[in-house]
């Protein structure tokens, strides 16, 4: 039983499966025990000024230490389900809450609050200070107030959107599915909005504030055949206003499940063994997520237990292979401007053809590394501490056709988009489930593939990159490390060779 | 805090605002955790909350709203909120609250030792733990220690008169570390939580457990694609019975998104399995006396020697199935609407001996880890990532990585021919170790 695996999936789990978790490791210790979602309204701002923050963070660093920080949260969400014709449920979340962090050397001390009011937030910056005792201290400086350029836009605020508006979206993506083919028996149509008002200050002397909207927009469509079923799905996430839909239509969102739906219900066994893979351009891009992003963050580098610890500089991967994490795409679902520490976040490229030359940091790691902070601190809400967390992460574009690329593989696999996977990051072995996959035969793509697993090692994967598309594409998903965050992955079509893929047929 | 009071109040607060029926689940907790790394304490978490979650019925539409303010005026907003909300929704005649007002009696779900006993001794139980899987010269870099504490209260209340409350508790630790032999690594990491801090294993066990699983893997070697027995550890019981899980899910089965859906009472497996959900195990780590919604908790027979017996379901869709709920409305915290999950769910043990299940087979895999989603519960279709040793003449060969096992539902529940005895209770999706006799195994 491993407990340092991470993971990521393209949808969230429903209320059915998360009762799954209970299994789970540790944390499964009671219901009580799951520390509670998504919510929360931003009202008026509370009632903490500045100089009261002042005061906790120095409470906080009362027994030493050379950080500390207050995080204040508000969040209010909907989540509105249509399944089966029904709009189901509606469900409404009104959350708040801060945390207060204190780092002294290596520990962190962390205590949360619902309550947010000057004497909860003193009683938790006593709690977080208990790992400083008798450590190194520093003399916090007054916080200011800063305000920084933002790479999200809102046309029409969520809050200012009618609930008639919202169905309305849900409905033409329901008719569009079903209207699609005759063997989609159902559609279920998730729709998430919420807005997350953050304040943030340190003994930096930091204080920012700002306000979040997210959409989450996921449809999955049931194929019945013969003798098989298939749920195909597909996601729009972004950082936006209601608009979102004006680019991205809920109609195409619908037909793109249902494609996937009918055309899998004609998939054959996988074949087992080692293949050649050609990735379409988009979500795929999650692979090297998992594979190489989470090896890449800072605090298993500081630990000394990751497979890239001491590479800085060398080698790693083929020519052509560049692997970036940008924080400041607009509107992307993983961008945040700043993160949940306050680092404005950036375009970090990693990986430049083939040389590793960047490990993704958050406050603590890049102290304990001695590298910059790369603006990769986050965290789900306040109940958490940040830790290094990617946040649009993808192979950077290269220059061959994906045409050309397909065209020259005389057989493999095609994968033309993933589920999800995780990673130990120790050993850096991976795992990927398809969810459309075709047999590549004389350089074309032909028959469809049940769903197999790809399972690798992360250098051989980025070794075995031998062509690089120029279609650069994205997908939203969900990334978990012991903790959920927002990402999205990207990636143009590329070709990896030798992947051990998981079919049920033996290989040719 | 008088949560049954604050239950009611808001329960009479809906009706008054225009609900035909409500629900209220009101939550209390507090919990503690931290990280060892190095014999140092590296992280200290703690904190405690309240949340509830507000479910209203109009003219049979279905809302919810939830808060983690519990204070009168934002219960009230939150009232509000859900009712608003309702007017969206579809209405449906299944759209039900439960009035059964009885309780299990399950015993050992709170241990008021774990609050009083010193942080001191829980941070050396972590150490000792650290020291302990450091210990063996294989294992070079530890990847911390963890302890972790939670209690709490749940309190349900309806319009139908359902008032009722139940106090858990629970704590639990971890440790992983990692093995090296020149550029190899390897990981290793083995937890153990209980209701009761005086249940927990040794630290000795636990340690050994985790550095055992680091450095048996080291030095792994390939193998060819073939098809062979695969032998499942309990350690990976979840990769078959998650799937299944998934499909005897009421809902699903009624939307015709499950492989079971026209299965009851027709063999799904060979007669070995046997397949039961129990909500009412005494100190139980998935057991309550009732359910999400208030409804009893049962221990109930899902496959029994073959024969599929049994669906899960919550109040509304044992309406909408024209069945009783089977007690397994299921919270993920009180800001979510109660789904359909399951208790402590497992396979049955059997009369085998692990190491003559291992002696029975001439040549196949021992899987210690399945990666992936497992068990298609749509169509059965299953594929995984796995690891663990090779088998050769019945005795343990050598490690293997970064292999693949794949096939159906169908086929893998009736190929089970051999089932141990060491059916462990405190894991709460488990099984005993078993042998599936033949399965797909992707490799060189």
């Amino acid at each position: 039983m491993n407990d340092r695996r991470y993971s990521v999936r393209d949808i969230p789990r429903r209320e059915f499966l998360k009762a799954g978790l209970k299994g789970g490791a540790i944390l499964a210790v009671s219901p009580l025990l799951f520390k509670g979602c998504v919510s929360g309204k931003p009202p008026a701002a509370p009632a903490i000024g500045l100089d009261d923050l002042n005061k906790v963070i120095a409470a906080a660093l009362a027994k030493g230490g050379e950080f500390g920080e207050v995080y204040i949260e508000h969040r209010i969400s909907r989540s509105i389900l249509l399944e089966e014709g029904k709009f189901k449920s509606a469900v409404f979340g009104i959350s708040q809450g801060a945390g207060v962090r204190v780092i002294s050397g290596d520990k962190t001390g962390y205590a949360y609050t619902d309550e947010i009011s000057q004497a909860k937030l003193l009683r938790a910056a006593e709690v977080a200070s208990y790992v400083a005792r008798g450590g190194k201290s520093v003399t916090p400086v007054d916080v200011k107030e800063e305000k920084r350029p933002s790479a999200i836009t809102v046309k029409v605020p969520l809050q200012d959107v009618a609930d008639e508006k919202r169905l309305e979206i849900m409905q033409r993506a329901h008719d569009a599915a079903l209207s699609y083919d005759g063997r989609i028996k159902m559609a279920s149509i998730d729709y998430y909005d919420e807005v997350r008002g953050r304040i943030l200050a340190n003994s930096e002397g930091l204080y920012l504030s700002d306000e979040l909207p997210l959409l989450f927009f996921i449809v999955q469509t049931l194929g019945v055949g013969n003798d098989t079923s298939h749920m195909g799905r597909e996601r729009l996430s972004r950082h936006s206003g209601i608009e979102m839909f004006d680019e991205f239509k809920p109609e195409d969102a619908a037909r793109a499940a249902a494609r996937e739906s009918i055309v899998m219900l004609e998939a054959k066994d996988a074949p087992a063994g080692k293949l050649d893979v050609v990735m379409q351009n988009g979500w795929g891009g999650v692979l090297v997520h998992e594979a190489v992003g989470h090896p890449l963050e800072g605090d298993n580098i500081s630990r000394e237990t990751g497979v890239f610890v001491g590479k800085l500089g060398r080698k790693v991967a083929s020519d052509k292979f560049t692997m970036v994490d940008d924080g400041s795409l607009p509107g992307f679902r993983g961008t945040t401007d700043f993160d949940d520490e306050g680092t404005q976040m950036k375009r970090n490229v990693l990986i430049e053809d083939g040389v590793l030359v960047k490990y993704m940091t958050d406050i603590l790691s890049a102290k304990q590394i001695q590298a910059d902070r790369t603006g990769n601190g986050r965290r789900e809400s306040f109940r958490y501490f940040p830790i290094v967390r990617m946040t649009n992460t993808f192979i950077e574009a290269g220059a061959d056709k994906p045409a050309d690329i397909l065209a020259s593989t005389p057989s493999g696999l095609y994968v033309q988009s993933l589920s999800g996977g995780s990673v130990n990051p120790t050993d850096g072995v991976f795992n990927f489930t398809c969810r459309e996959a075709y047999l590549i035969e004389n350089g074309k793509k032909t028959a469809p593939v049940k769903g197999a697993t790809l399972i690798g090692n992360c250098l051989d994967v980025i070794r075995g990159i031998d062509a690089v598309g120029d279609d650069l594409d994205f997908g939203p998903g969900i990334c978990g490390k012991g903790q959920a965050a927002e990402v999205s992955a990207g990636q143009p079509t590329v070709r990896i060779r030798g992947i051990n893929v998981g079919g049920s047929r033996a290989g040719r | 805090m008088d949560t049954k009071a604050i239950a009611e109040a808001t329960i009479k607060t809906c009706l008054q605002k225009g609900a035909d029926a409500a629900e209220v689940y009101l939550e209390t907790s507090r919990n503690l955790s931290f990280e060892v790394r190095k014999g140092e304490l590296e992280t200290v978490e703690e904190a405690a909350g309240v949340g509830a979650g507000i479910r209203v019925f109009v003219k049979g539409k279905m809302a919810f709203a939830s808060s983690n303010d519990l204070g009168e005026k934002a219960l009230e907003d939150a009232v509000g909120r859900a009712i608003a909300f309702a007017r969206i929704t579809t209405a449906d005649p299944n759209n039900v609250l439960p009035d059964d007002k009885g309780m299990t009696e399950v015993s050992g779900l709170y241990d008021p030792a774990i609050a009083e006993i010193p942080m001191d001794r829980k941070i050396e139980l972590a150490r000792t733990a650290e020291k302990l899987a450091l210990t063996d010269p294989r294992i070079t870099k530890t990847d911390g220690a963890r302890y972790q504490e939670a209690e709490g209260e749940i309190t349900i209340a309806n319009s139908s008169g359902l008032v009722k409350s139940f106090k858990a508790g629970g704590c639990g630790f971890s440790v992983s570390v990692v093995a090296e032999k020149g550029d190899q690594k390897s990981s290793g990491g083995e937890a153990c939580s209980r209701r009761f801090f005086a249940d927990l294993k040794p630290a000795e066990e636990v340690a050994a457990k985790a550095a055992r699983d680091a450095y048996e893997a080291l030095d792994p070697r390939p193998v060819k694609t073939q098809q062979a027995p695969v032998i499942f550890s309990p350690d990976v019981a979840r990769a078959i019975l998650g799937g299944i899980l998934g499909a005897v899910n009421g809902e699903r089965v009624l939307q015709g998104a499950s492989f079971l859906e026209k299965k009851m009472g027709q063999r799904i497996g060979s007669e070995l399995v046997t397949i039961v959900d129990d909500g009412t195990r005494a100190k139980g780590m998935a057991s309550e006396p009732f359910d999400g919604e208030g409804v009893p908790t049962q221990k109930r027979v899902i496959v029994e020697k073959g024969i599929l017996a049994g669906f899960l379901y919550n109040t509304i869709v044992a309406k909408r199935a024209g069945v009783r709920s089977t007690g397994n409305a299921s919270r993920g915290g009180f800001s979510s609407l109660p789904g359909i999950g399951p208790h402590s769910f497992y396979m049955e043990a059997g009369s085998a001996k692990p190491e003559d299940i291992v002696r029975a087979t001439k040549s196949g895999l021992l899987v210690k880890e399945v990666t992936g989603y497992g068990i298609n519960p749509v169509n059965g279709n299953f594929s995984g990532g796995a690891s663990g040793v090779w088998i050769e003449d019945g005795r343990i060969a050598f490690p293997v990585k970064g292999l693949t096992i794949a096939g159906t539902a169908d086929a893998m529940l009736d190929g089970i021919d051999m089932v141990a005895d060491d059916l462990d209770l405190d894991r709460t999706v488990t099984a005993p170790t078993f042998r599936i006799k033949m399965l797909q195994i992707g490799g060189e």
